[in-house]
Formats: C-alpha cells, sequence, structure tokens
C-alpha cells in the first residue's frame, strides 16, 4: 500500500497552520544566492508560479502582498513523515518512506491484514479518514506491489482527479477532505499499470528523458520493446523499477524503526504510604525496566521514577548518570536515596519507572579518560559520580577547567560531571549550558583555545583558597601605593614582613564589571601566607585569599 | 631564584640528589604500590613505611589559616593518583580554588570537586569517596568528628584503598584518632622567603615509635618541591620569642 500525500511540505504547514488554508503558499529555498520557488499550492500554481521559478517572478504574479514566502525545510519535512510513519503502525507493523531524495509518500506492508479491518476498502477508508483529521489529503493506493502502489497513487489518481473522479470537496472552514482511494486487484497489475507514465515507475529524468525521446510515453509501450535490450539501452534501473512493479522483483519496505518505550508501571491494588513496599515495588519494576535495556544493548542515562498518589498529586524522582547503566542494583540505589528525601503526604497509587534517556553501552565516556590517563577503576568511578549526583544534585559534582582570564574568579570553571537533560548525545552542548548555569550573570568572552594546554608551571601563583567574596580590611601601609605593611584581621593585627607583588589585574570596561587590583602576596610574623588586594578604583584593601 | 647564595644553591643540589637515591632505594625496598610517598622526602623519612599506606587516613592539623598544610597534603594526593585515580575534593566551604590545584601539579581531568551544601551530605559524600576503589585521594575538611564517625571513614578508606587526607583544626590533637597518622603542620618565618615558605611537620601521632618528631621543610615556590630546611638558615621561632 501506498499513502501519498500529495505536495507534502505544503499541506504540513497547512496543517500546522491552519489560517493558511486556501490561500496560495509559495516555498522558497535560497540556491546559489537566488530565491527559487522550491513547492507552491495549487492556489499559487493557478496564478501561473511554478516550482524552480525566482521567488521575484513569483511575487510579480501574484503581487507581493498576496505572496508570503516560507522556508522550504526538507529535513523537517522528512521528520515529519516519519513521525507519520511511527504513527501509522497501528494499520501496518511495516511501515516505510518511500526512498526519493524528497519523501512524500508512505509506504505500508498491508499483506493479510486487511480483514482485520473489514476489508480492503475499509482500510483504506479508515486511513484516510486518519490523515483527514490531521488535516491531510492522503491518495491511498493498494496494490500487490509496492512500485505499482506507487504509480497508481501518484499517477492514477492525479488523473482521475483531472478528469473529476475526485472532486476536492472544500465547503467553508469545514476542513474535512475526500481522499481517493484505489485498490488494484492481484491480478490487475499490468492492467493497472499500462496506462501509466513511465515516469511512474519511479526512474531518474536522465531515463525518462531517453524514452520520452524514442517516443516511449506509457508503460505499455515498453512491453513492445525486447526485455533482454532495456538494459543495454537504458541501464539497469528501467528493468529493475517495472520489475519491481509488475512484481517479477521483490523490494523491500526499509521500515522506519518504531522507538521502544522503555517504560514500566505497576498500580497498587492498595494505596500505600509504606516506604518499604514503594520500595520493593520500585526495585521490582527497575528490575524489569533493566532486563529490558540488556535486551536492547542499552543503558540508562537518565531514569524517572513517577509515584502517582491520590487523587492527582505526583511525585517525580530523576537521577542523570554519568555512564550508561543497565545494572538494576545500581539504577535502584540511585532512585532509593532520592525516594529517602521524599515525604509522601497521600497514599502511593500507582509507580512507574522509564528510562527517558538512554545510550549504547559502547559510547563510554571518554573525556574523563582523555590524554592517557587511565582511571583504574571507571565504572566504580562513575557509580561514585552518580550516587554523588544523586543525592546532592548534579551541579554539586564537578570537574574544574581553566580559563585563560586575569580575573581570578574567572580563571576556571566548574562543569557538572553527570549529563542534564540532553544527555550524552549533546555533551558539548549542556556543557555549554553547565556553564551558563554556573555563572549566570556573567557574559565574558574568553579565549579559551588555550586555556587547558597551559603547562601547570607557567600558571601565576594563587592561593588555594580563594574566599568567595573579598574580604575589606584596615591597612597600613607607608606609601600611598606602596605594599602593605600591617593588617587586622579578626581584630587582632598582623605584621607583614614579606610581600612578594604588585600583581596588577586589570580588566576591560567592556566587562561590565571592570576590575582594577593590585595583588600582593604576603608572609606574616608568624610564617602565614595572605593574599590581599588593593581595590585601585576604591582605595581600599581587601583579603582574596590564603595561601593554605 | 636570583638571590639565593651559590653556597645554598650547591647544597639544594646535593639534598636533590640524595632525594633522588632515597627514591631509588626506596623503590626497590618495597616495590609495591601499597605506599604513597607524601611528596616530601623528609616527611617520608619520618614515617615508618617511608610514605603514607594506601588505604589510611591521615589527618593534617594546623592552627589558623594560610599556614601551607594543604599544599603539602594535596602534595600527596598529587603523588597518589601519579598511577591512576581520581581525586576528590569535598569543598563545602566552596573555597577551593582549583588553579591553584592544578599548578601544584594535579591534573584537572582527575580532580573531582563536591560541594555539599549541607554537613550530613558533605559527611555522607567522604565516606562515598573513600569507599571508592577507583579514588586515589579524597580531600576533606570535616567539621565534627566523633569516634564512631571517624572509625566509619577508617572502614570506608580501608576498603576503598585509597588515601583519606583530613584536614583539621589543631584544637583537636588530644582528641582519639581513628587516623593512621596525625600530622601538625606550623608555619615558620622565613629568613629569606624570597626562596620559598617555611613549614614545621611534627609526627603526632604513626604507628611507630617516631611520635613528636618533627622535620622542618621548605616549599619551593616555583617547583613546588619540598626539601629540608637548610640547617644554616635557622633562624629563631618569633613566636616562641613573643610568647605565642
Amino acid at each position: 500500500m501506498c499513502i501519498r500525500l500529495q505536495r507534502w511540505p505544503i499541506q504540513r504547514i497547512r496543517a500546522e497552520r491552519p489560517e493558511l488554508e486556501a490561500k496560495p503558499i509559495v516555498l522558497c529555498e535560497t540556491r546559489r544566492a537566488s530565491r527559487r520557488v522550491a513547492a507552491c499550492s495549487t492556489e499559487a500554481e493557478a496564478l501561473g508560479i511554478a516550482v524552480g521559478m525566482p521567488f521575484a517572478e513569483a511575487t510579480a504574479l501574484a503581487g507581493a502582498e498576496k505572496l508570503r514566502p516560507e522556508a522550504y525545510d526538507p529535513s523537517g519535512d522528512r521528520e515529519a513523515l516519519e513521525a507519520l510513519a511511527v504513527e501509522c503502525a497501528r494499520f501496518s507493523p511495516l511501515v516505510g518512506l518511500d526512498d526519493s531524495p524528497t519523501p512524500d509518500s508512505l509506504l505500508l506492508d498491508v499483506t493479510g491484514l486487511a480483514h482485520l479491518f473489514g476489508g480492503e476498502p475499509a482500510l483504506a477508508a479508515a486511513i484516510t479518514r486518519d490523515f483527514a483529521r490531521r488535516g491531510l489529503t492522503a491518495h491511498v493506493a493498494l496494490a500487490p506491489t509496492i512500485g505499482a502502489a506507487w504509480a497508481v497513487a501518484h499517477f492514477l489518481q492525479d488523473k482521475q482527479a483531472a478528469c473529476g473522479f475526485a472532486p476536492p470537496s472544500q465547503t467553508g472552514r469545514s476542513r474535512k477532505r475526500l481522499s481517493a482511494a484505489t485498490i488494484i486487484p492481484p491480478d490487475g497489475t499490468a492492467a493497472a499499470l499500462r496506462p501509466l507514465p513511465v515516469e511512474a515507475l519511479r526512474l531518474s529524468d536522465d531515463v525518462v528523458e531517453l524514452l520520452h525521446s524514442l517516443g516511449i510515453y506509457h508503460i505499455g509501450q515498453l512491453e513492445s520493446l525486447p526485455r533482454e535490450d532495456l538494459t543495454t539501452r537504458f541501464g539497469p534501473q528501467l528493468l529493475e523499477r517495472w520489475d519491481q512493479a509488475t512484481g517479477r522483483r521483490a523490494e523491500p519496505i526499509r521500515a522506519q524503526p518504531q522507538p521502544h518505550e522503555l517504560r514500566v508501571e505497576r498500580s497498587l491494588d492498595y494505596p500505600t504510604t509504606r516506604r518499604r513496599t514503594i520500595e520493593l515495588v520500585v526495585e521490582q519494576l527497575i528490575g524489569q525496566l533493566a532486563r529490558m535495556l540488556v535486551r536492547e544493548g542499552r543503558g540508562a542515562v537518565r531514569l524517572d521514577c513517577r509515584l502517582h498518589a491520590h487523587p492527582s498529586h505526583t511525585v517525580n524522582l530523576s537521577v542523570g548518570l554519568f555512564e550508561p547503566s543497565a545494572a538494576p542494583r545500581h539504577l535502584f540505589e540511585l532512585i532509593r536515596m532520592q525516594l529517602d528525601r521524599v515525604w509522601l503526604a497521600s497514599p502511593v497509587s500507582a509507580v512507574s519507572v522509564e528510562a527517558a534517556l538512554t545510550a549504547p553501552f559502547e559510547r563510554r565516556q571518554e573525556e574523563l579518560f582523555a590524554d592517557g590517563r587511565s582511571w583504574r577503576r571507571p565504572r566504580q568511578l562513575a557509580g561514585l559520580v552518580d550516587r554523588l549526583a544523586g543525592r546532592l544534585g548534579r551541579g554539586s559534582v564537578l570537574r574544574a577547567r581553566l580559563i585563560r582570564d586575569a580575573e581570578p574568579e574567572l580563571a576556571y570553571q566548574y562543569e557538572p560531571l553527570v549529563a542534564g537533560c540532553h544527555g550524552h548525545l549533546a555533551r558539548a552542548f549542556s556543557d555549554a549550558l553547565a556553564r551558563r548555569q554556573c555563572h549566570p550573570t556573567r557574559k565574558v568572552k574568553v579565549d579559551r583555545r588555550l586555556a587547558h594546554k597551559r603547562h601547570p608551571g607557567e600558571l601565576p601563583p594563587r592561593p588555594l583558597r580563594l574566599l568567595a567574596r573579598p574580604f575589606r580590611l584596615a591597612v597600613v601601609s607607608i606609601m600611598p601605593d606602596g605594599p602593605p605593611l600591617q593588617f587586622q584581621l579578626e581584630g587582632r593585627p598582623e605584621r607583614i614582613t614579606h610581600t612578594w607583588g604588585p600583581e596588577r589585574i586589570e580588566t576591560g570596561w567592556w566587562r561590565g564589571r571592570p576590575v582594577r587590583r593590585d595583588y600582593y602576596q604576603t608572609e606574616t610574623t608568624t610564617g602565614r601566607r595572605y593574599w590581599l588586594f588593593r581595590d585601585l578604583a576604591a582605595g581600599a584593601w581587601f583579603l582574596h585569599g590564603t595561601f593554605e | 631564584m636570583s638571590n639565593s647564595a651559590p653556597i645554598q644553591s650547591r647544597e639544594r643540589l646535593v639534598e636533590a640528589l640524595r632525594e633522588q637515591i632515597t627514591h631509588l632505594e626506596r623503590a626497590r625496598r618495597t616495590g609495591d604500590e601499597a605506599v604513597v610517598p607524601s611528596g616530601c622526602p623528609a616527611l617520608d623519612r619520618l614515617l615508618p613505611d617511608g610514605g603514607f599506606r594506601r588505604g589510611t587516613l591521615i589527618e593534617w592539623l594546623a592552627a589558623g589559616e594560610g599556614s601551607g598544610r594543604e599544599t603539602l597534603a594535596l602534595g600527596t594526593a598529587r603523588e597518589a593518583c601519579r598511577q591512576g585515580g581520581a581525586v576528590v575534593v569535598l569543598d563545602r566551604a566552596g573555597e577551593f580554588y582549583p588553579p591553584a590545584a592544578i599548578r601544584l601539579g594535579i591534573h584537572p581531568e582527575q580532580m573531582i570537586v563536591v560541594r555539599a551544601r549541607a554537613e550530613a551530605d558533605d559527611a555522607w559524600a567522604l565516606d562515598q569517596s573513600l569507599r571508592c576503589p577507583a579514588v586515589a585521594a579524597a580531600v576533606a575538611w570535616p567539621e565534627k568528628l566523633d569516634g564512631h564517625a571517624f572509625r566509619r571513614l577508617q572502614l570506608a578508606v580501608e576498603q576503598g584503598g585509597g588515601l583519606g587526607l583530613l584536614m583539621r583544626p589543631e584544637r583537636v590533637r588530644h582528641e582519639p584518632s581513628w587516623a593512621e597518622v596525625r600530622l601538625l603542620i606550623e608555619p615558620l618565618p622565613h629568613a629569606a622567603p624570597r626562596a620559598g615558605r617555611r613549614l614545621k611537620i611534627q609526627v603526632l601521632r604513626s604507628r611507630d615509635h617516631l611520635e613528636g618528631a618533627s622535620v622542618e621543610v621548605e616549599i619551593d615556590h616555583e617547583t613546588h618541591l619540598v626539601h629540608p630546611a637548610p640547617a644554616l638558615a635557622h633562624p629563631a621561632d618569633p613566636r616562641r620569642a613573643a610568647g605565642a
């Protein structure tokens, strides 16, 4: 069976935005600096607009105010069609897209299925109804072969529509459309194909052109040609496609993979707040889920657990993992750590556990193991990181990264070790996100190209303890710009015996919060070392860190 | 060190060679990975095994701030993770400054910083980190540590086989301990501090009979190598002179 969605890009846009109904729509793509029409609606075609026409010409034909160009998005069209294919799984277990670069039809294997829907016409009607409900016009063709179904769906119905067999019935705002279904009986393939044009065989343009130049316009005309000469004259494609259409050669449907739902659920006969019972249920569910994961060769990267409590209150527990895992005990431990901290207000009536994000096992987290420093036990480390992040939150388990920035507070950044909602697949993205989360207010463009390649010895001396906020000090110094001699700390005077510095740290005004400081490393009479700075703007002294 | 006297640099060279010999000797003698050098050869000589045994807790006591204790402790952590493994820093105060640790030679990709908000979470995270065999060293500033909790940490580190480096205030020096080694770090004023900073490391407790033994060391500013303090530059301790 072939379900054809004529002018699919236009149909998709109209289904998403019903206000565009019955208006001329033009989809434009920019190719070699010129905007051309990539697809247009029948209303636009009626104005004389054709595919491939420069957009300027189309505007001239339709009038600039009437024509609003939309962006042509072939990958979006394909994705939407793939999503439809997934939904069509209710009609057939085997659904695929046609194999053209810009597909506009779905191929379904409905062999032996029609009786479930009450016969082939009823099945076709059910499908057209289903599509009409989505605001789509579908041409359905049932034929013994994929090739024939495709040919009939694309070419027979154009003809029928032209002859008025399937009149468009767009009555006002009721978006009900009549879709046509054609059913070819098992022995009628060749007869149905014969009057169709040779384009219906899904041939490349040059083959069609060659056939046309020889005066061959219909498939029926091919039958009079010597079969054995077809390949030498027209290439292998013609014979292959023709044989596929007539059933002499098998053609597989490239099935659209159906996403597996990795979710298990159980409702409790007697709603309860007893933790032990709930834990037991969660543990069993995670065991089931882990078996499902193992079968798929995948591990959970994010696990969501929902406790449905009476009447509409739901407790959501979610854990992110450092590394994909399908170990039931580990997953359960992570969930339980969160469960321990949840207060259950009302009895729980149902529990569900879902692996919201999974990754294949071989996709290991490599970054920590970069540059040959092997972690002796990566699995245990991953377990530790998961447990820590599970209880403390992913923002509390961090890795530091150096950044080439003069301002000490900005010379490094923390990144969470556990992937967030984007998972491992978009690790770079989530890292960037995490960076933004760490410094929500600072928008600093930093050159980080060399930051992490620096040799540790090249780094300036810095204290191991940096106060979160510089602490204002009363400091004695002889010269106004000179080094400090004594300062008061917790009420007692600290006399400075040695100072190193000043190290001037100055950042530009464009940073929003510019910094102008003279830093001094100081040693007091007791041998303790402090990091002080004089704020050059305010003229005040601050303690910023201690050399622990 | 532009202003260091030539005699000092010769002494330092001899000392460096001596350290190398000690390293070679130790490598032959122990031959296994069970002992981690402290990163400070002078301190190693005070320790019964010539370093810290893996799977033990080490207490680092210091009074006040700016003593240089963490520099020594992170030097030990750096040695511990040389053969692989992570260094977990339990930074509840949020004042740990990673660039300084990286400058000490700990690779940023080997360092995990855990910032728990609650004290109970911090203690739990320390316990978990010590228990994990992939952790070479965990550095923590536990606020309270009663006998029970201390014993649990000791069991955890025994199970994990890493090093538990506990930074504790000096006032707990008379409290009971489950640590294998308890050290007291005191800063010393330096006559020529441009060369480095002076510290006194005192072994308050260890398995052996060297309790109370102490050594004065100097940490080089540039290389972070810890040398024994040269005997020539032995100043009077002004703290004692001041009656502190």
